[in-house]
């Protein structure tokens, strides 16, 4: 599955896209594919302060349990809860309608160590 | 890692393979919940070939299966199947197994995790027996096609009359040509039919199954759609809901053991459990909420701790609800009891109720 550009990427398989203050949080095309049927998502609450690459919830398929990972600091303010009763959403529209949660930048949010479209295209090529 | 015979009929379909049981085994090849839903709807085709599959012949078999295990083996009739268990001493459950009589032998099916172990157990009590054992795991395939619509997709492709095949029957004719085993039995909770074959005719049978009713809604289905399709008809899985340690009787299996049969090995023991009626038991367990249950959650009575999660998934035919079973306490078993089941370290509401969980609409062949 194409990356998507004008979005960072982890090399937990997550994405940001960084909208002025704000920043969208999913699980890429190529994590969803490898997990499968993904039946139950659990979300960080809103208002919640999360640090870059913190562990924030799981996304669990129908054999397994994944932990998911911040790409970006700040403070959540909006959680998609449309997957509560369709966590397939995520499998169907990753980059799209099965967006995760949203944060609110703290003034000195990091983007280091997260990767372009390109530079992740590679990075799942060679994982 | 071994690999069945339909190994390369896994890579063509870009299988996502596991090791199981010995084998690298497909645990899906789409998506579980399409296959599932195809078993459910249509029909899914699996591979089983990493399931232990040993001959037994001799005039003795009968009665030196029935004093190993649980239910009765010698009022099976010709081409008759019969679900079973071995039993350890203590009443465990050394293995669940199918027996099916044939003609002029028996054919014994174990679990793949067992099939070392079962070959092992058998050979050490066959001493004196004049029962003959043969080992056909790794050699022999078993190809299972499972749902309602089974029966019409096979029955132009073998000779045998499936119409006139009850449930639990087999019989010994052939598919696509091929010398098999037709029998009427599987693990989906839906009509199905597991063939026997040699190895060396898998793959033809599995590629002609396929694109002979790819327009009728086959598809192959790996073990992942299989433990869901199990778990939603309340099917024990060995390891989870009987393992050494948990007896047929705490699996709520005891409509196959026959305490009338005079002696088998760990009648004592199941007797003695039987008549205390103290036992933690398994149950089955509805959540609440879509939190998925997984093996090894502890599930407790108010502030109690009264067991654990032995097998969850989300039950698409039952409406998406997150279902498991549990073993628990007596205290908490009676269906409707609320439990909760202790998630990442929050309590979740959970109901125990009765299994199984899904119950096919439909009678199994002719009446």
């Amino acid at each position: 599955m194409a990356q998507p550009d004008g979005l960072l990427y982890s090399k937990e398989h997550e994405w940001v896209k960084i909208d002025g203050e704000t920043a969208t949080v999913g699980i890429t095309g190529y994590a969803q594919d490898s997990l499968g049927d993904i039946v139950y998502v659990e979300l960080p609450k809103a208002g919640k302060e999360v640090a870059q690459f913190a562990a924030v919830g799981v996304v669990e398929s129908v054999k397994a349990v994944s932990d998911l990972f911040t790409p970006i600091g700040g403070e959540v303010t909006e959680i998609n809860t449309g997957l509560e009763n369709d966590p397939a959403l995520v499998n169907r529209e990753p980059f799209e309608g099965g967006w995760l949660f949203k944060v609110k930048l703290s003034g000195d949010a990091q983007t280091s160590g997260l990767m372009s479209a390109a530079d992740y295209e590679n990075f799942t090529k060679e994982s | 890692m071994k690999r069945t015979a339909l190994y390369d009929e896994h890579v063509k379909l870009r299988a996502r393979l596991i090791p199981f049981g010995g084998f690298d085994m497909p645990v899906q090849y789409q998506s579980i919940l399409q296959e599932h839903e195809a078993v459910r709807k249509a029909a899914g085709l699996f591979d089983l070939s990493h399931m232990g599959q040993f001959i037994l012949e001799g005039d003795g078999v009968a009665e030196w299966a029935d004093a190993l295990t649980v239910n009765a083996v010698p009022t099976m009739k010709p081409m008759q199947a019969r679900y079973n268990i071995f039993t350890n001493a203590r009443g465990g459950a050394h293995d669940d197994v199918i027996f099916y009589r044939l003609a002029d032998r028996w054919m014994l099916v174990v679990n793949a995790g067992n099939a070392d172990k079962m070959w092992k157990h058998l050979n050490d009590n066959a001493g004196g027996s004049g029962v003959k054992l043969t080992s056909l795991h790794g050699q022999n395939a078993l190809i299972a096609i499972q749902g309602p619509r089974s029966a019409a997709m096979l029955q132009p492709h073998t000779d045998a009359d499936l119409n006139a095949l009850k449930y639990y029957f087999c019989s010994e004719g052939s598919v696509y040509g091929k010398k098999a085993v037709i029998a009427r039995t599987g693990y989906t909770g839906e009509d199905g039919f597991e063939l026997f074959v040699d190895g060396a005719d898998a793959p033809e049978i599995w590629a002609k199954l396929l694109g002979d009713n790819a327009g009728n809604g086959l598809i192959a289905a790996g073990l992942g759609a299989r433990d869901v399709l199990r778990l939603e008809a309340g099917m024990p899985l060995y390891g989870h809901e009987l393992t050494e340690e948990i007896t047929p009787l705490q699996a709520g299996l005891a409509w196959v053991i026959k305490m009338s049969k005079p002696e088998f090995l760990g009648k004592a023991a199941l007797e003695e459990q039987q008549t205390r009626d103290d036992y933690p038991r398994i149950v089955g367990i509805v959540m609440d909420g879509r939190a998925p249950a997984r093996e090894g959650y502890h599930v407790f009575l108010g502030e109690k701790r009264v067991g654990e999660i032995r097998s969850g998934s989300i039950g698409p035919s039952v409406g998406n609800k997150s279902i498991g079973t549990a073993l628990v306490e007596k205290e908490a078993a009676t269906p409707g009891t609320d439990v909760v089941v202790h998630i990442r370290g929050t309590a979740y509401g959970a109901k125990v109720v009765e299994l199984p969980f899904y119950k096919r609409s439909y009678k199994i062949g002719a009446a």
